[in-house]
């Protein structure tokens, strides 16, 4: 973190925190959640998040993107302190070895009138998608969630994760497998689906 | 699979990165004029493109706990 001047006594600083980092609070909270799995933890992961970007404000340069740089504290924080209380829950398959079109084909897709398989994604609860998404391992949860929550770019969750973005590409293709796969076992579960 | 052209195979191959507004301008307008064109591709992309709007609605918190605003509030006015 730059050594510049503490935020709290640039009252210039303390106001453009106030006006752009604030607004970005909901978004950050909801990738906490998906991160941390639980609204404690998630608290605890903004608050210090926000702790160290108000610290550091000094040290970002304005009119860069805020978003990823708020998004790289947050990932960083979340890798260094609470990653390390969880277990990774254990994927029975790798992704790789999941079908391409995983879910399309099992939704019935090869013949179907209008949009069916969409209905049936519709009728998933939110809570179970939620879960679908928590149920991936970290390396693959994050660039999902930058990328499909989000909205980040290739390039951006590249600098958040401080990954190539070769290896962004893979693990998002990858960790979109294992969701289609954790999607499916859901609506299994929970009799949207005959199978 | 419809795999019948190359521009199918193309089009499968690409079409999560084209969906993710990840590809050049030249490949992005093949794939555009491919997807107007063949019904079994179209119909993939759709889907795909359903399940990531989907994922990004059903993930995004709107509401914040009270709790949190208060610590962040805090952390701004209390140095």
């Amino acid at each position: 973190m730059a050594q510049a001047v503490p935020t709290h006594e640039d009252p210039a600083l303390r106001g453009r925190f106030e006006r752009d980092v604030l607004p970005l609070l909901p978004s950050l909270y909801g990738a906490a959640i998906r991160l941390t799995r639980n609204p404690t933890d998630a608290e605890d992961l903004v608050q210090d998040t926000y702790l160290r970007a108000y610290r550091g404000f000094a040290g970002f340069q304005e009119g860069t993107n805020l978003k990823a740089w708020l998004y790289r504290i947050l990932t960083n924080s979340y890798i260094n302190t609470y990653r390390k209380k969880q277990r990774e829950p254990q994927t029975v398959d790798g992704p790789e070895d999941i079908d391409e079109w995983y879910l399309y084909d099992r939704l019935g897709g090869r013949n179907v009138e209008g949009s069916a398989e969409e209905e049936v994604l519709d009728r998933i609860p939110d809570q179970a998608v939620k879960d679908a998404v928590e149920s991936l391992p970290d390396r693959y949860r994050l660039p999902v969630l930058l990328a499909d929550v989000e909205g980040f770019s290739y390039k951006e969750i590249a600098e958040i994760m401080d990954t190539p973005i070769g290896t962004v590409m893979s693990r998002l293709h990858r960790g979109r497998k294992a969701l289609e796969k954790a999607l499916w076992e859901t609506a299994k579960e929970r009799g949207f689906v005959d199978a | 699979m419809p795999e019948h052209e190359p521009e199918c195979t193309e089009t499968l191959l690409e079409v999560e990165a084209y969906l993710d507004g990840e590809v050049d301008p030249a490949l992005a307008e093949r794939v555009t004029h491919h997807l107007s064109d063949c019904s079994p591709c179209l119909d993939r992309a759709e889907f795909r493109k359903h399940l990531k709007q989907m994922v990004r609605d059903k993930c995004t918190e709107r509401a914040v706990p009270d709790s949190l605003v208060t610590r962040i509030r805090q952390l701004i006015e209390e140095p």
